[in-house]
């Protein structure tokens, strides 16, 4: 990151704490209230491309984290500023009781699918989203399949050991 | 006139791989598209958190089938930057000859798709022959003819064996001299170019906002790539361009596939001519005592179809805590595709999708 | 890009013409590739069935399966994997974990069948499976099956530079031949932290070892805990089989190397080693250790001999809350351990530190008693619940050739230059003997000499019934032995000592060896009386063997103590000899005849002790 971004966002945003992590990754956490005007802070700033937006779920400390990783695009067609390697990983914590935040969408159009993954796989609510429908899933389950207390092992069991093997089909 | 709800696959002769689109329609015209995906999902990064860092290399190349081998890279490199390790600089160069054939192995997959698709059958099978011949590459570098597993944190699995410069050479070659048949009966095909051009056009200011990368984004013009802005193993050793179109067609799109095909071919020769000797693996610890810091860590690269990235968090144990992978046809296949078929024709509908390149367990994962 | 051409695709049309690029199958045929992943091949002759091949596969195919008429041995399970093609999905992760290098993939990958339990199967190789592997001419394509395969086609196969282990060992820094030989400063340096971390990483936590060690410890426990930083929980599982670390960790026969499953293509964890790390890394066993102290059962036990096993039976039984009360002619704990290694190798503080947490724990130690002249065994007998004899071989042999008693005896001599430093030698030494204990004599014969004969041109040198292969000693101890100097006669047997005019030693005379053993494998040398060798030399130390001494058990008592055909005394299960009340364990019952397995007699005697206690109390 240029030190100059470093710095304004710091200015303007006193309750997120940036560590710099690698050459290349950026990781800046910020508590919930700031995300979305940070987010448009710092698409302005250059960062318009949204990556990927993900979630964490850290059961031990009863919170779900999510996750927006950013990088630019290139200002110009042909010439590269350096500024495109950056990655941008930007976190917050939201409670993990009754899991909701804010949309982003309006801020990044194609957030549209991935907090309608989050929410399927996560069970985490965004207000704002405009279809908030499954994805992937064809059937609900009484824990959001990703979260950490769903255990797929037990699932599997139970779902497919009561299938009979082919043999005894045959028989 | 009556409204239709037409389900466009999983089960149809314009449909590769395993997603359908169910298109409200009105005559032939698409109302609106939503894409339906899920046929293939795994949860394979739920998976993983069961699995020890080096077991999960057999099942992220089952994340894209058609090109399994930046999937490895990504997460390899994610773990390889959490972990510390550090990569000898022939196996750099290893895998960079890796990807641009699995590049190649890919983009030959994705026009055996597209020409099958429109109808032109006979190149449909050329490309699929020219890939089978790529895959052969693979079979004798990796053992494996579909799935690689190859890369590995610390390097690659093996070295080359002998003799397989050459034959990388041969057939390359003997692919590049197909060229021209493939221009003449398909990129040059006036046929081709009536039915492709126009279709599913977007413009950089919205390839932009819907996150576009690879050929989608290239085919308005702007020279992003991975390789290019955050060069990663071997491709900042050597001179090469980015190819790119203007128009943001499937035509372009389809174009700009093949200008990259060539472009690799011509980096694989660079990049086998000042490839150094030495060692290509770095060995990372004891898979069973294997344990890597609590930590985090994105690591990308450029698939044949885009940006391809993984997102890797470590709690300090022998397994991943959380791992999601950006993949480029998520994006790809369930916004810009639902835009892109809005007011489109019915049978344009494959034409679209197949140009943008979509593969279904990539956003299914 | 040229203009879009509506008559330019017809240029294909001459591919009409053209043989079609598509092979016909079966009749046309590509070769796997040379590294290709087809169905497993496993070499059971090589094959461990150590079980890192079903530890590593993602998708859980293989299973390690007993095979019935199989035996187990030490470094050997009598299991093999058993696949599973229903899950298996090629990677050959098992391949590249295989410390044998046994399981490879081959080239094949065909096996149609309608039942499904075929699929599952115990892969051999053609060595061992002549019936199913086919030579070419005879392999057809159209039966090709798991039960159908090509010969000599081996594909993806194992790797050394490419393993998931790392086969080389963490150097351990030693001193120099030319350093060492100097002094008897130890000579091995042990590891730091990191370097006894990263030894530790290499485990594969196959547990062949384990079952290899006569004492059964917990290794892949305590290497583990090595690995995570812990060594005080490292140090608490070695202490549930072995209270002896400190001196275990330094000379410890280390059956469990032997057994590593890296030990097959490359160099074993360094288990001793990192034993030793441990005891040597914490300062008070003590706290580290936490145990609570036993209920006192008033019951009190004579240990005779203060040896490693005598030792190791303290600790158990004051674990067990019974008073123990050593016995032991030395000045200090460690029985034939004390004088055998020389300092260089087990330094007496070492010996101190593991004997000292003993006492600290209550065991009582009577040191420089002899029992028999300065305690006899009647009384033992009337004053103690139970008696462990474990008296080692503490009387060294001799040849008994002519004048052979104006030779040293390798166990006084150890005694003298390790607990007295009184003992002299000449410029010209030879050892007679191809044992262990002859390398330790040499060794410290030699560091003698340096030190006593500074600036001198000395020599040293071994004679020994047996051909160079087959000598006892340890390879590591020949290899250092010759590094440092001391030259090596083998096959030649001592025929007399001759002496000069003043009655002093003159030189060895010897002849060449015809064999050592008879055609029934007892010990029996034959030699060829006229080839001759005269080795000069001014003293000549005897280091052929040990034998135990039962002097100071009276006659009646003696008379009913039973031996085994081996000579050595007969015990039951529990460790008890013919004589009751008496338990025996060490060198006069085992015919390994080293620490480890001491250890192991005393694990046993400390149970049989501990179940007549109770069963008296009970009934």
């Amino acid at each position: 990151m240029n030190e100059g971004l470093k710095e304004k966002l710091e200015k303007a945003f006193p309750h997120a704490a940036i560590t710099s992590m690698r050459d290349t990754d950026y990781v800046v956490t910020a508590d919930k209230e700031s995300v979305l005007s940070l987010l448009a802070y710092v698409k302005d700033a250059g960062f318009d491309h949204l990556t990927l937006i993900s979630c964490v779920d850290w059961i031990d400390e009863g919170e779900f984290e999510l996750v927006y990783i950013l990088s630019p695009y290139m200002k110009d067609n042909e010439q590269i500023s350096g500024n495109e390697k950056i990655n941008l990983i930007l976190k917050t914590r939201i409670a993990r009781g009754n899991p909701a935040f804010q949309t982003v969408t309006h801020i990044f159009e194609n957030a549209e699918p991935y907090e309608r993954e989050l929410h399927e796989l996560f069970g985490v609510h965004f207000e704002g989203h405009k279809r908030l429908i499954p994805l992937f899933l064809e059937r609900a389950y009484d824990i959001p399949p990703f979260r950490k207390d769903f255990d797929t092992r037990r699932y599997v069991k139970e779902v497919f050991d009561n299938i009979p093997a082919i043999q005894d089909i045959k028989a | 006139m009556r409204e239709l709800e037409l389900y466009f696959g999983p089960q149809h002769l314009g449909m590769v791989g395993n997603f359908s689109i169910t298109l409200k329609a009105e005559g032939d015209r698409v109302l609106k598209a939503t894409a339906n995906p899920g046929y293939l999902h795994r949860g394979f990064e739920k998976l993983m958190e069961y699995r020890t860092w080096i077991q999960n290399f057999p099942l992220v190349c089952r994340i894209n089938v058609v090109e399994p081998d930046h999937v490895e890279m990504a997460y390899a490199m994610a773990v390889e930057k959490l972990a510390g390790i550090e990569v000898p600089e022939r196996a750099q160069y290893v895998r960079s000859i890796y990807l641009e054939l699995a590049r190649v192995g890919s983009h030959l997959f994705g026009l055996w798709a597209y020409a099958n698709m429109l109808g032109f059958d006979t190149v449909a099978q050329w490309a699929m022959y020219h890939r089978d011949l790529v895959l052969d590459l693979f079979e004798e570098l990796t053992g494996g003819r579909v799935y690689h597993i190859y890369i590995w944190p610390g390097g690659v699995r093996r070295d080359f064996p002998k003799g397989f410069k050459d034959k990388i050479v041969t057939t390359l070659h003997s692919i590049g001299g197909c060229v021209p048949d493939y221009d003449a009966a398909f990129f040059n095909n006036a046929i081709f170019h009536k039915r492709a051009s126009g279709i599913g056009k977007i413009d950089q200011r919205r390839a932009r906002e819907l996150g576009a990368t690879g050929q989608v984004l290239r085919a308005t013009g702007m020279k992003y790539d991975v390789r290019k802005v955050a060069p990663y193993a071997a491709y900042d050793k050597v001179e090469w361009n980015v190819p790119v179109r203007s128009d943001g067609d499937a035509y372009s799109r389809i174009w700009v596939v093949r200008d990259e095909m060539i472009e690799s071919v011509h980096m694989i020769f660079k990049l086998l001519d000042c490839m150094p000797e030495g060692e290509v693996f770095n060995k990372p610890p004891n898979p069973f005592k294997w344990k890597i810091p609590r930590g985090e860590a994105y690591a990308r690269c450029e698939s044949s179809r885009g940006e391809f990235g993984a997102y890797v968090v470590s709690n300090g144990e022998d397994k991943p805590y959380r791992v999601h992978f950006r993949t480029p046809s998520y994006p790809h296949g369930l916004i810009i595709l639902e835009k892109l078929l809005e007011n489109a024709n019915i049978a344009d509908v494959g034409n679209t999708m197949i140009s943008l390149y979509v593969v279904a367990p990539e956003i299914d994962r | 890009m040229a203009m879009p051409s509506i008559l330019g695709p017809f240029k294909t049309l001459r591919f009409l013409f053209e043989k079609p690029k598509t092979l016909r199958y079966p009749f046309e045929r590509k070769e796997p590739a040379l590294r290709y992943r087809g169905f497993h091949l496993n070499d059971w002759e090589k094959c461990t069935g150590c079980g890192n091949c079903a530890d590593i596969c993602p998708n859980q195919a293989i299973e390690m399966v007993e095979i019935p008429d199989m035996e187990a041995q030490p470094g050997q399970k009598n299991e093999r994997p058993r696949l599973d093609y229903g899950r298996c999905c090629f990677c050959g992760l098992c391949v590249d974990i295989c410390p044998p290098g046994s399981l490879r993939l081959s080239r094949d990958y065909f096996h149609i069948h309608f039942d499904t339990k075929t699929f599952t199967f115990i892969p051999k190789d053609e060595k061992t499976e002549k019936e199913k592997f086919l030579p070419p001419d005879k392999y057809s394509i159209l039966q090709a099956s798991l039960a159908h395969r090509k010969q000599d086609y081996e594909g993806f196969a194992s790797d050394l530079d490419f393993s998931l282990f790392e086969p080389e060992r963490i150097t351990m820094p030693e001193l120099g031949a030319e350093e060492r030989k100097m002094s008897f400063v130890e000579q091995v340096l042990g590891y730091d932290k990191e370097s006894a971390r990263k030894e530790a990483a290499r485990c594969l936590e196959c547990k062949l070892c384990e079952e290899a060690c006569p004492a059964h410890l917990k290794i892949s426990d305590y290497v583990r805990a090595i690995y995570e930083d812990k060594p005080a929980d490292s140090l608490k599982t070695i202490f549930k089989d072995n209270p002896i670390p400190a001196i275990c960790g330094r000379i410890c026969m280390k059956h469990c190397e032997t057994a590593c499953s890296l030990s097959i293509r490359g160099e074993p964890i360094a288990i001793r080693w990192l034993k030793r790390y441990v005891a040597d890394s914490i300062l008070d066993y003590k706290t580290a250790l936490e145990l609570s102290p036993a209920q006192p059962s008033g019951k009190k036990v004579a240990i005779i001999g203060a040896g490693p096993s005598g030792l190791a039976l303290a600790y158990f039984l004051t674990l067990q809350g019974h008073h123990a009360v050593v016995f032991d002619a030395f000045p200090g704990g460690g029985g034939m351990v004390r004088i055998g290694p020389p300092a260089y190798r087990l330094p007496l503080e070492s010996i101190d530190k593991d004997v000292n947490h003993m006492a600290s724990l209550g065991v009582e130690f009577n040191f420089n008693t002899r029992v028999g002249s300065d305690i006899s065994f009647e009384d033992i007998m009337k004053k103690y619940d139970a008696v462990y004899l474990a008296i080692g071989t503490s009387q060294s042999r001799s040849t008994k050739v002519k004048n052979a008693d104006k030779c040293m005896l390798a166990l006084d001599f150890l005694r003298k230059s390790k607990l007295e430093s009184g003992v002299v030698v000449g410029k010209k030494i030879v050892v007679i003997g191809g044992g262990n204990v002859a390398m330790d004599v040499a060794r410290t014969g030699l560091r003698l000499q340096k030190m006593q004969y500074p600036d001198e041109p000395t020599e040293i040198k071994t004679v020994c019934l047996e051909n160079g292969d087959e000598m006892p000693a340890s390879e590591d101890e020949i290899r250092e032995s010759k590094e440092e100097g001391i030259a090596f006669n083998p096959a030649w047997g001592p025929k007399e000592v001759r002496l000069d005019d003043g009655g002093n030693i003159a030189g060895l005379l010897c002849m060449k060896v015809k064999s050592v053993f008879d055609g029934q494998g007892r010990f029996s040398p034959s030699f060829y009386e006229d080839q001759e060798l005269f080795l000069e030399a001014d003293t000549i130390i005897e280091a052929i063997g040990q034998a135990p001494d039962f002097s100071f058990i009276p006659q009646n008592l003696m008379s009913t103590l039973e031996f085994t055909p081996r000579r050595k005394v007969k015990v039951d299960e529990n460790g008890q000899t013919t004589i009751t009340r008496v338990f025996a364990g060490g060198d006069i019952v085992n015919i390994n005849l080293d620490a480890v397995t001491a250890i192991a007699d005393a694990k046993v005697a400390a149970e049989g002790i501990g179940k007549i206690f109770s069963k008296k109390t009970s009934g």
